[in-house]
């Protein structure tokens, strides 16, 4: 297989599998808080789980942005992986992923030093992981090469749908009663 | 459920649609309705890829003057011409004619 091919591939594959793994460390943070997966394991459980979707997503959108790095035809260069909207063509598209990706980085190192920085102001950066993940979407729905594709779209717009609710949900009533 | 169960449901769910997008996307190399279109950029290799006209062999003036002659400037000395489609052969060039 032609390398430049193989590169293109991983990095689309990389992409959605990136989504889904954000999808399940999005769940997971938002069931410890609502008690909507109380039936399945207990908090100590989600918690771990949690923490543990840490280290599947990280290596899968570390490995979508390098392929996007060397794939020749994505003209990506890597001031593009910190600065939002410069590149050439389609810069909000990119852009919003762009910024997704700055956020999240933020939201994972601050966990990290949770204990350095405090719980309330861990707790404020925590919460851009929400906006972090609608920006990740619209990058998906603009720039996703196989957001088209049926059944990759029903997959990505049913767990968005997903967490939408259950975020509402969170932000509505707090703790779900049991 | 415990923890070690969720995390390995995890991991397969993402290694699942991990291998799934990478052979769906090997079997739709190229998406006309993909949003993104990036432009192809206009290397070298494009440019030296294009066909150009091939040049024109031409052969001189047949005729030599001596010394002390004067050149026949006037009058130039037949040309041959090859058209644009014609191209040499990669085989050794004629040295020798026999005549009978």
């Amino acid at each position: 297989m032609d390398p430049q091919l193989f590169i293109w591939l991983v990095a689309r594959a990389t992409g959605v599998s990136a989504y889904i793994a954000l999808c399940l460390s999005m769940l997971s943070g938002i069931a410890l808080r609502t008690s909507v997966l109380d039936f399945l394991a207990t908090n100590r459980a989600l918690r771990s789980l949690h923490d543990f979707m840490t280290w599947i997503w990280i290596p899968l959108g570390f490995a979508h942005v390098t392929a996007l790095l060397l794939d020749r035809t994505a003209q990506i260069g890597p001031l593009d992986l910190v600065v939002p909207f410069q590149v050439g063509y389609a810069p909000v598209a990119i852009g919003l992923g762009t910024l997704s990706l700055d956020i999240v980085v933020v939201v994972a190192v601050t966990s990290w030093l949770r204990r350095r920085i405090g719980d309330r102001s861990w707790r404020w950066l925590h919460r851009t992981s929400y906006v972090a993940f609608v920006l990740l979407f619209l990058h998906g729905l603009l720039a996703g090469t196989d957001f088209s594709s049926p059944l990759i779209s029903s997959l990505s717009w049913s767990a968005a749908l997903g967490i939408g609710l259950l975020a509402a949900s969170r932000i509505a009533f707090g703790r779900l009663p049991e | 459920m415990p923890a070690w169960s969720l995390k390995l449901s995890a991991a397969c769910i993402t290694l699942f649609v991990l291998v799934g997008s990478f052979d769906y996307a090997g079997g739709h190399l190229k998406n006309p309705a993909a949003p993104l279109q990036p432009p192809v950029a206009d290397g070298p290799a494009a440019a030296s890829s294009a066909p150009g006209p091939s040049p024109v062999p031409t052969i001189g003036p047949l005729l030599t003057t001596r010394p002390g002659q004067r050149p026949p400037s006037a009058t130039p000395g037949p040309r041959l011409t090859l058209a644009p489609g014609v191209q040499t052969a990669s085989l050794p060039p004629i040295t020798l004619t026999h005549t009978s």
